[in-house]
Parts: C-alpha cells; sequence; structure tokens
C-alpha cells in the first residue's frame, strides 16, 4: 500500500517538523517513506507545501506526488488548504486547521483574503479548531499535533509508533503538550464519525 | 547507529555520510540552497562517528575550490560543495584541475535548482562536466547520494581527476531511507609533492596534461561501460528510456515496467551499453530535467532517440509533468489520465510570496529608498525581497557582487547624471562585493554603496562569514570591520547608521547622495531570525488611527489591514511583532505604540 499525505501551511508554521513526524513514525513501522520539500524562499513567511510518501510493502519511487494523487491534505491554514487542494485524490481527505494567516499580498491592502473557504474545505473532509484547542492546552504552536492526531486515525500506524516519533522530534519540555494535543486530535476525529 | 539502522536522511545528509566514511578531511564551501547543508552535515558525522574532519566556509566559492584542491595535493581527501552559480565562480580553477588531477581524492559538488526556487538562473551544471571533461556522478535519491558520496573519492584517485557530484533540489532536500556502513576509510595526507610537471600549468607542462585528461575519459569512458551504477533494466515493450538522477523516480513512478538504462554516471557516457540497449527497442526516450545534454550526445553518436517537447527544458520535471509530457510524444500512463482530470480548477488565490520577516532590519532602509526614487542595483540575499510590493525599492539582481559594479557603469554612463545606490549584503560583500567596490574607487566611480550588516548570512540559514567574528569550525575569528577596509580602499565618506532609526537611515542617505565621488554607507542592524531579536510587541491605538495605510507601506507582515469606510485600518498580529517599532515612526497620528506603555 502506498499512502501519500500533503502538508501545506506558511513558512514558520511548523509544515516541515509535521511531515518530519509522520515519516518518522511510519520509518519507525518498517515503511518505505520519501519526502520532499524546498527550503530557502519559502521559510520568509511564503507558501509551504512538504510530500510525504509511504509504503508498507516494496518501495517509494517518486518523492513528489503527482497532481490529484495525495490521499491525505493536512493543511494548517485555509488558503493554503486551498490552493494545495488540487493534488488531493477525488476521495481523499483533508484535515484542516480553521486559522487563517493573511498573507502580504491581504494584509497590504491589494487583494481580498477568498470568502468560503471553510464551507468548500468542509465539503473535502475535516475541518478543525486545532489552533483554537491546542491554546486550550496552553500551547498555540501544538496545532499541528492535533491536526496528526486526526489523520492517525485514518493511517494503519499503531499509537507506540506515533509515540516514539514524538519522542524523537521534541525537546523533553515541549513533548508531553504535544502529545496531549495529539490525543485531542484522536478523540476529535472518532468524536467526528472517524 | 549501527551497520544496519535505515536512517531517513536527506541527499545532503547522504552525501556528507559518503564522504564521511570515505575518508574526507577537509571540506570548504560558500553556503548556497540547496548545497548549504552539506558541509555542517559531514562536521556531525565526524562529531558522531569519529574521523577528523576540518572544514569551513571559504568566502567563494573559487577560493573554496582552490584550498580543496590545496589539502588534495597535500594527500588529504577534499570536497567542496557549492549550488549551481557558485561553479560559475569556481570554473576558473574547475577547468584547470581537470588537467593537474589530484593526489588525494578531490570531489566538487554542485547542486542545481530546477525551477528557480532560491536562484536567479537554472543553469544545468552538467554542461560544465563535458566542457572541463571532468567524470560527473548524478545520484538519484539519498541511498546513491551516500553510495555516490563514496565512490566519488574513489574514482577520484584511480583515474587522477577532480570527480563532479551533480545533484538538484530534489535529491538535495529530499529525504529517503539510507542503508549505510559506519566504517571510514582513513588516508593520512603525507604533504604535498614538489611536482611542477603536474601541478604547475605553464604551456609547456599543460599540454602534456591536456593529452592526459583524454586519455583518462577514455579510461573513465571504460569503467563506465563495467559499471554497475549504469544499469540496463529490461522490461515490457519496445519503448525503452534513458535516463539518470531524480529524473529515473520519476519515470518508475509512471511506468514501472519500462525498459530503462539508468545511469549514475551521467559523464562520459557508455557508449556500447546505450547501443546494446537501443537494439532491439523501436523507440528510445531520453527523459532529463532542463538541458537536452544525454539527448544531444546520444544523437551525435548516430544513435536515433526522442525527447519531450522543447518546453520541458524549462523549470522542473514532476511525475505529473512528466506524463504529461509522455502523452504529447505519444506514450500513455495511468498518471496522465489522472494528472489531466482533477476535480478542482486552478483559481486565481491570493498569492503568498516570501517576505522579508518582521523586524527584519532590511526594511527600514528599503523604505526609505523607496521614499527616495533612486536606481537601486541590488545583489544576491534576503535583502532581494527589496524589490517586491510594497517596497519596490530594488531594481536589478544580476549575481553575487554585481549590484556594486552595475551601479558604477551606471555613473560612468550617465556621467553622474544618474543617481544611484547600490546595496549588498555583509557576506555577499565579503563573496565578491571587496574587488567590486576596489574597482569602483580606483576607477574614480560615483554612487552610493550600501552594506546591509546584518551579521550573518541570512537567505541560505544563517552561517557565519569574515564579518561575524565566528568560523564553522566553532572558533573566534577576527571580525572584518567594514568601515575602515572602505577607507583602506580610499573611500572617503563612510557613513555607519542604525538600521532601527529612519530618521538618521533618510539623513545619512541623502549626504551620501548628495556627495560628489563614491560612499559607503554601512547599515547596521543584526538579523531578527539568527540573533532571535524580540522587543516590546506594538499595537494600534483605534481613537487615534486615522486609516492612512502609511504603516502598510513597510510590507511588514505583522501589519494586517482591514478595510472599509474606504480606508485602510491597520491591526498588529501580536505574534509575530518583534517590537523593532518602523510603524511607530512613520505613523503621522503617533497611533501605534508598544502595548505596555499603555498599560
Amino acid at each position: 500500500m502506498l499512502v501519500s499525505v500533503l502538508f501545506a501551511g506558511v513558512g514558520g508554521q511548523g509544515v516541515v517538523t509535521a511531515s518530519d513526524l509522520l515519516a518518522h513514525c511510519a520509518l519507525g513501522a518498517g515503511w518505505d517513506v520519501k519526502k520532499a520539500e524546498t527550503h530557502g524562499m519559502a521559510q520568509r513567511g511564503g507558501s509551504v507545501v512538504s510530500h510525504v510518501r509511504l509504503a508498507d510493502r516494496g518501495s517509494v519511487r517518486s518523492p513528489l506526488i503527482p497532481e490529484g494523487q495525495a490521499d491525505y491534505l493536512v493543511a494548517m491554514e485555509l488558503l493554503e488548504g486551498l490552493r494545495a487542494l488540487s493534488m488531493l485524490k477525488p476521495d481523499g481527505k483533508a484535515i484542516v486547521d480553521v486559522r487563517t494567516i493573511m498573507p502580504i499580498t491581504v494584509a497590504s491592502g491589494q487583494r481580498q483574503y477568498p470568502e468560503g473557504l471553510e464551507e468548500r474545505l468542509r465539503e473535502r473532509g475535516l475541518v478543525i479548531e486545532a489552533t483554537a484547542e491546542a491554546t486550550r492546552l496552553g500551547e498555540p504552536r501544538a496545532a499541528n499535533s492535533v491536526l496528526l492526531g486526526v489523520l492517525s486515525c485514518f493511517l494503519p500506524l499503531a499509537e507506540e509508533a506515533w509515540r516514539q516519533a514524538f519522542e524523537g522530534g521534541f525537546k523533553p519540555k515541549a513533548l508531553e503538550v504535544n502529545w496531549q494535543a495529539f490525543l485531542l486530535g484522536r478523540t476529535l476525529a472518532v468524536a467526528r464519525g472517524k | 547507529m549501527s551497520d544496519t539502522d535505515r536512517l531517513l536522511l536527506s541527499g545532503n545528509e547522504a552525501v556528507a555520510l559518503g564522504a564521511w566514511q570515505a575518508g574526507c578531511r577537509l571540506a570548504s564551501a560558500y553556503p548556497g540552497t540547496p548545497s548549504s547543508e552539506i558541509v555542517p552535515a559531514l562536521l556531525r558525522w565526524a562529531d558522531k562517528l569519529g574521523g577528523h574532519v576540518y572544514a569551513e566556509w571559504s568566502v567563494n566559492e573559487k577560493i573554496a575550490l582552490e584550498v580543496a584542491s590545496g589539502a588534495s595535493m597535500a594527500g588529504a581527501r577534499a570536497m567542496v560543495t557549492m549550488k549551481h552559480v557558485g561553479l560559475n565562480v569556481a570554473a576558473d580553477p574547475f577547468f584547470t584541475l581537470a588537467y593537474t588531477g589530484v593526489e588525494a581524492g578531490l570531489v566538487v559538488l554542485v547542486a542545481d535548482d530546477p525551477h528557480m526556487h532560491s536562484s536567479q538562473n537554472e543553469q544545468d551544471t552538467r554542461i560544465y562536466a563535458r566542457h572541463a571533461g571532468v567524470p560527473m556522478l548524478e545520484p538519484a535519491d539519498s541511498q546513491e547520494a551516500c553510495d555516490f558520496g563514496r565512490l566519488a573519492f574513489e574514482l577520484s584517485e584511480r583515474f587522477d581527476t577532480p570527480v563532479l557530484i551533480r545533484m538538484t533540489t530534489r535529491v538535495s532536500h529530499s529525504q529517503s531511507t539510507v542503508r549505510a556502513m559506519v566504517g571510514r576509510q582513513e588516508r593520512e595526507p603525507g604533504g604535498a609533492p614538489l611536482n611542477p610537471q603536474k601541478y604547475t600549468m605553464i604551456p609547456a607542462y599543460a599540454r602534456a596534461r591536456h593529452r592526459l585528461q583524454l586519455d583518462r575519459l577514455a579510461e573513465v569512458t571504460a569503467w563506465a561501460e563495467e559499471t554497475t551504477i549504469n544499469r540496463i533494466e529490461t522490461g515490457e515493450g519496445k519503448v525503452g528510456f534513458l535516463t539518470a538522477g531524480i529524473a529515473y523516480e520519476y519515470l518508475r513512478e509512471i511506468l514501472p515496467q519500462a525498459p530503462v538504462l539508468k545511469l549514475g554516471l551521467s559523464y562520459p557516457l557508455p557508449v556500447e551499453k546505450l547501443r546494446r540497449f537501443r537494439e532491439g527497442l523501436d523507440r528510445l526516450i531520453v527523459i532529463e530535467e532542463l538541458e537536452p545534454f544525454l539527448y544531444e550526445q546520444v544523437r551525435a553518436l548516430g544513435v536515433e532517440a526522442e525527447r519531450l517537447p522543447d518546453a520541458y527544458r524549462l523549470g522542473e520535471l514532476t511525475p505529473a509533468r512528466l506524463a504529461v509530457g509522455l502523452r504529447e510524444i505519444g506514450v500513455e500512463s495511468e498518471t496522465a489520465e489522472e494528472a489531466t482530470c482533477t476535480e478542482e480548477p486552478t483559481e486565481d488565490l491570493p498569492p503568498r510570496p516570501p517576505v522579508l520577516c518582521p523586524g527584519c532590519p532590511h526594511r527600514g532602509v528599503f523604505y526609505t529608498l523607496s521614499k527616495l526614487k533612486t536606481l537601486v542595483t541590488g545583489d544576491i540575499g534576503c535583502y532581494t525581497l527589496g524589490t517586491l510590493e510594497p517596497l519596490r525599492a530594488l531594481h536589478t539582481c544580476l549575481c553575487m557582487g554585481a549590484g556594486l559594479s552595475q551601479a558604477h557603469g551606471v555613473s560612468k554612463a550617465t556621467e553622474g547624471g544618474q543617481k544611484v545606490v547600490a546595496v549588498i549584503g555583509d557576506s555577499t560583500f565579503t563573496h565578491t562585493g571587496i574587488p567590486a567596490l576596489l574597482n569602483a574607487v580606483y576607477n574614480r566611480g560615483s554612487f552610493v554603496a550600501v552594506i546591509l550588516n546584518n551579521r550573518t548570512t541570512a537567505m541560505t540559514g544563517g552561517q557565519e562569514h569574515p564579518g561575524t567574528g565566528r568560523n564553522l569550525m566553532g572558533q573566534e575569528a577576527p571580525s572584518l570591520d567594514f568601515a575602515r577596509l572602505a577607507e583602506a580602499l580610499g573611500v572617503e565618506l563612510v557613513l555607519k547608521l542604525p538600521a532601527e532609526d529612519l530618521s538618521s537611515l533618510e539623513a545619512g542617505l541623502k549626504q551620501a547622495l548628495a556627495q560628489e565621488g563614491l560612499s559607503v554607507v554601512i547599515v547596521e542592524g543584526p538579523c531578527v531570525l539568527q540573533y532571535r531579536v524580540r522587543g516590546d510587541v506594538f499595537g494600534v491605538d483605534g481613537e487615534i488611527c486615522a486609516g492612512c495605510g502609511m504603516c502598510l507601506r513597510l510590507g511588514c507582515p505583522a501589519l494586517v489591514a482591514e478595510e472599509h469606510d474606504d480606508r485602510q485600518w491597520p491591526r498588529v498580529d501580536e505574534t509575530l511583532c518583534t517590537g523593532c517599532g518602523l510603524c511607530a515612526q512613520v505613523c503621522p497620528k503617533k497611533a501605534l505604540a508598544p502595548v505596555s506603555s499603555r498599560r
């Protein structure tokens, strides 16, 4: 089985860190893994995507997901979710934080932030108040862990493999709040019928 | 880490591991995306697994290659890394090193950037390999990056030649699994031989070496026929493919069963293997990113072949793009079906370009320059972003160090009639800016040279340079004094201005522009990312703000506009604000102030 997950967000939101956690979780479970992103310009507040591809048997070939072939889209911001939506399979699932971050083209008044994003993305999957939930846990930056918790309910990777990836991916003082956020994401996914 | 561990490594980390295994003792580089992580990764491997490695940020790629060549001559295995355009700078030693050859292995690693994710052009390094007559390895994933990193040193010593490893952004920055041995093959440097026939390239000796170089290429070609890194993968059908690097992985994604000749050594070509592969095929299609490098050589051999339409010379291949390109020349695949029938129409969404960070010390300079409305010749670095809306205060970007010389050329052409400001970052100034400034002073140029001193190489991730007071080995180092250097070169007016004070910037720049001749303005302010600069966050007093939008002209991501009543009402995003206070300085109503001052 080949699973392709596209992460999308804004430079500085932790797109690369979140995709690393998934990659290391699958690696720990014995899967083949490839992953692609670009560094540099993208990090200066621009759009960022990270491609993660996993295979439980055989090997992954291209690190890039072909257009329209992502099984899951994990978006940390609504506009970036919409921008990446063409990468999703017709029956793929989007997992999106309701958060909005104004691009400079909107903040400086040249363009309008599009309306109705939440509704459009809801049609393609789950829209989650991840930042709000993480803020309630005392760490808004754990929003990505909430999203990963939701994603984890769709993937055949054991909770123990996730735990190991989290232990390898976070400094001790950030680990527990992120793990709580992850578990919260799992609960939310189940509550939404998954 | 043991011999059987499966590691998830980026191509850059993996090639560094291969170099470590090969006993690389010296690595030199100037940072450049996507190659910057390799040399630091090599130091980390040495730290973790043992073995002596010396590494440095050289001031530019030419010098980095010369340092590595000296080390190789002295018997130490050496590697130099750079981005594609870096090889233009290093081309001078590169071509002649192909004549001299090496003592210990010498590896030149160049990372190309198809699609220009973070570059000013998308030149194809493979053509350099052929032009200089240097063997070239092209890894397709991290496992090959590691294996070829090791092999490159072996080939270099076996054939007495520098070896080029060509990577691309997708190979350098993608991660994939690597199984690696942890052994290291040490070679103790015995010192450089006194061998002028080999290393002193006067015409008489160089002619002999050029002949030897051609003989050596013939030997490498013979090796290319034998090696398993150039392999024929038999398959179904009569349409076969010749490919190398990341394009191989894309092809395998789309057509897992097709016959393929996959090259690991993509220069020189294994001619006989190619002819053998071609026999029995109806069509041979060459799949490569950027230039028709392999294709033209294949055709020159008289072997019939095809390639993707010319439009595919531009930008990066992706699996979907390759599938669509193949369909255009009559090769069908499932990927092409799916890629051309995605549900979502592409729509006109507001773009999210990269921006100068909140609190960036470059913002005030560009805001001031945009008010002064002079021509600004730019350079390579974060500050190139000063060209975008709303600042639009930088008008050229050609190559490292060019801004100073372009300004000089403009001032000479217009006989001082057009005022010009050249801006250059501190690291870029040390790279190629110093000779440019010297040239302008010597030739009695007339412009304002602005050195943006943020005390790091910011764009590539914050590397040390001669102005930061530290080097890559973590040692303290002499810190270049830009003002004293400018004075020593003969610049008469040298000003130092604080990046965070708009009125000083404006007064200083106006003073410099009014001056006849050449002046240097050093703008001092540390990179907010690298030095984690954080002050009191600012807020807008809604009762005072008139919605004039002046603060929004700074293009600060922490200021968000809300439009109503035909006016633009700013709001400060407190999670992003670093408290630089520029917005308060431009506000005519004094509606912006530190939040703490109001509590």
